[in-house]
């Protein structure tokens, strides 16, 4: 449309259209908002006294101002602990997806391979014959995998979706420099690692990233396959925190020496926390490093579901 | 990617040689594949065969995949399907997702087309992004906002505001009813999910050709005829595909979601299949009996996502199998 008909038909607009814009403006803000709201209330939250908190409603900004919830939750040894494991798998997890996920999607971007379509077949079926809750739970537990770290990285390490993406993006490389790094007398390990891999980066980012979300929010694995309290995971711990313990999870927190002088001195001045406050700050600490990194990352992602949604 | 392909043509002497490199050493291609086959086979395939189980009488501490446990034939369906409460979560579970299907579903779509209606693009953009942030929060963070909005203490934002227009209003402890349960799994899932929704409408909207609406106004088609012959139509292959999707998931509610809104109270009045064979088989150790209920969920979703994809074939020619 060129500039000289935007203008007429900005001329042109009736009152109708006008009435439409301004309430579509004010229906994407209220959207927005909702979106929002709720992570700028528990932010709040956390940073207010619990006794403050239980006493009237706030709305948009702490009332009696502390930095007592986050001493008490750091404390908290369990999180402490299922944030290391939680960190762990969040970079084992994504690399070792990434590497085996990119290896078969170059050998089947080889249109000559023989057996290609009956291995395509293979990793397919899977898509729509799935193993129920029980019969994965006595798979898992029969190879010694229940309470083991290995549980959370080794069953997904391999998505057939993602590696139909990967595979399109190999196949739409240039085919020479495969080709001339052949005649150069390089072998398929050389070029999966000197050319596909760095010329596949955007796409392997995008991958790590849904990888590593996928990594951080999942606490299905834990809820089913671990029971030790050593390898749980910040949002088991959390999900604990919310719907089982209750005050419970106050006790733990002042187990240690360190917690119990701080909550002598929290008594003193009134601010110790209360389950409410306590629950509110967990969930801060749990989620917010993720929408952090996240709009980093848009670009990306955007750009993979994309790829994804109009390829496969 | 046409240009590419013509770029690689090469003379026949030549691609004979290449192809004679390429085949001598393909042996290593598949040791590429060996991680993924045996991934593959072990956390797919093995699952899928010991579903078996669910024909015996399994004794977890015999063998593997119950060698050495009785086997029973149809019995543990025959026990579910000749059991009351059973009937009750199929109806439960059916009324919970066809209502979660038409509730949510058009959600995403009216979104991305007012969306697409704005004219400022740096708003469009802070609204997109803003919109996507709830898909990156787990559900035990969603139950874990749900309940504070919604509880009867000074934190319950639902109750502080009903006071702030009727200071006599009684405070209500929402999630202690089994009542409100859907109405939260609706919001909860939209609230969560629509603006993440949005992404595929929106790319799908970019790929309409924009002539054919200046041809149109140049018709003099109205706005709202010319979203309802041109946007419309050029989005349904997208509303096909997600249909699909959801279609395939009527007996399987979210896990996820429904497992973490629930609590004590309401737990026995909002079980779903899903949570039910969770509750049976991990926690009461049925083992057996679970695994039946779950293949018979996969075996009905398996003929629902048949069934919807040769539909939407018929229809509209997508497809995903």
């Amino acid at each position: 449309m060129s500039n000289a008909s935007m203008k007429a038909n900005r001329i042109k607009r009736t009152t109708g259209e006008r009435t439409f814009d301004t309430v579509n403006i004010l229906i994407m803000l209220v959207w927005a908002i909702t979106a929002i709201y709720p992570f700028w209330y528990i932010l709040v939250m956390s940073f207010n006294t619990g006794a403050d908190a239980a006493a009237g409603p706030i709305w948009f900004f702490p009332r009696v101002f502390t930095l007592e919830n986050y001493a008490f939750v750091f404390q908290y040894e369990r999180l402490q602990t299922a944030f290391v494991v939680t960190a762990l798998r969040c970079v084992i997890g994504p690399v070792l997806s990434v590497i085996v996920t990119m290896m078969a999607a170059f050998a089947l971007s080889k249109r000559f391979l023989p057996g290609r379509k009956a291995l395509l077949f293979f990793f397919m079926i899977p898509m729509f014959i799935a193993g129920t809750i029980i019969s994965n739970y006595v798979v898992i537990s029969k190879l010694h995998l229940i309470n083991n770290f290995l549980v959370y990285v080794l069953p997904g390490a391999f998505a057939f979706f993602s590696m139909v993406i990967m595979r399109t993006h190999i196949e739409e490389l240039p085919a020479e420099l495969q080709e001339s790094a052949m005649i150069d007398g390089a072998g398929y390990g050389r070029i999966f690692f000197q050319i596909i891999l760095p010329l596949s980066m955007p796409i392997i980012a995008a991958f790590a990233f849904f990888a590593v979300v996928g990594n951080w929010l999942d606490y299905y694995t834990n809820l089913i396959y671990v029971t030790d309290r050593g390898l749980s995971t910040l949002q088991y711990v959390l999900y604990e925190i919310i719907n089982r313990a209750e005050a419970n999870s106050l006790i733990d927190f002042t187990k240690t020496s360190g917690a119990q002088a701080r909550r002598i001195m929290a008594q003193q001045n009134n601010s110790v926390p209360t389950p409410e406050v306590i629950k509110m700050t967990v969930m801060v600490v749990v989620t917010f490093p993720l929408l952090f990194i996240y709009p980093f990352f848009q670009k990306y992602f955007v750009k993979g579901m994309l790829t994804g949604a109009v390829k496969a | 990617m046409a240009a590419i392909t013509e770029q690689t043509h090469v003379p026949a002497m030549k691609k004979k040689k290449k192809r004679s490199i390429e085949l001598k050493n393909v042996s290593v291609l598949y040791l590429f594949l060996a991680p993924a086959i045996i991934l593959t086979l072990i956390f797919a395939y093995l699952p899928m065969f010991s579903n078996y189980i669910a024909f015996l009488d399994y004794d977890f501490n015999k063998g593997w995949f119950g060698f050495g446990s009785k086997f029973v034939g149809f019995d543990n369906f025959a026990k579910f399907l000749t059991d009351h409460k059973f009937y009750t979560l199929i109806g439960r579970t059916l009324l919970y997702s066809v209502t979660m299907m038409i509730a949510t579903f058009p959600a995403p779509l009216i979104l991305a087309l007012l969306l697409n209606e704005l004219r400022g693009d740096r708003f469009k953009k802070i609204v997109q992004t803003t919109s996507y942030i709830p898909h990156f929060v787990s559900w035990v963070t969603v139950a874990g906002l749900f309940y504070m909005f919604l509880t009867v203490d000074a934190t319950g934002i639902i109750n502080n505001l009903r006071q702030l227009i009727d200071p006599a209003a009684e405070r209500i402890s929402y999630m202690q009813d089994a009542h409100n349960f859907l109405p939260v799994l609706v919001i909860s899932e939209i609230w969560k999910e629509t603006g993440w929704g949005t992404i595929l409408y929106l790319a799908a909207l970019t790929t309409i050709d924009p002539q054919q609406y200046e041809a149109a106004q140049v018709d003099g088609a109205s706005r709202w005829q010319r979203l309802w012959y041109i946007t419309l139509p050029g989005l349904v292959p997208t509303m096909s595909i997600l249909l699909i999707f959801s279609l395939s998931g009527l007996l399987a509610t979210n896990f996820d979601q429904v497992f973490n809104l629930q609590n004590k109270m309401i737990r026995l009045d909002t079980d779903t299949i899903g949570v039910y064979t969770y509750y049976q088989g991990l926690v009461s150790g049925q083992y057996s009996y679970s695994a039946a209920v779950g293949l018979f969920q996969g075996i009905i979703s398996f003929i629902l996502i048949m069934l919807t994809n040769a539909t939407t074939k018929k229809l509209s020619n997508v497809g995903i199998v």
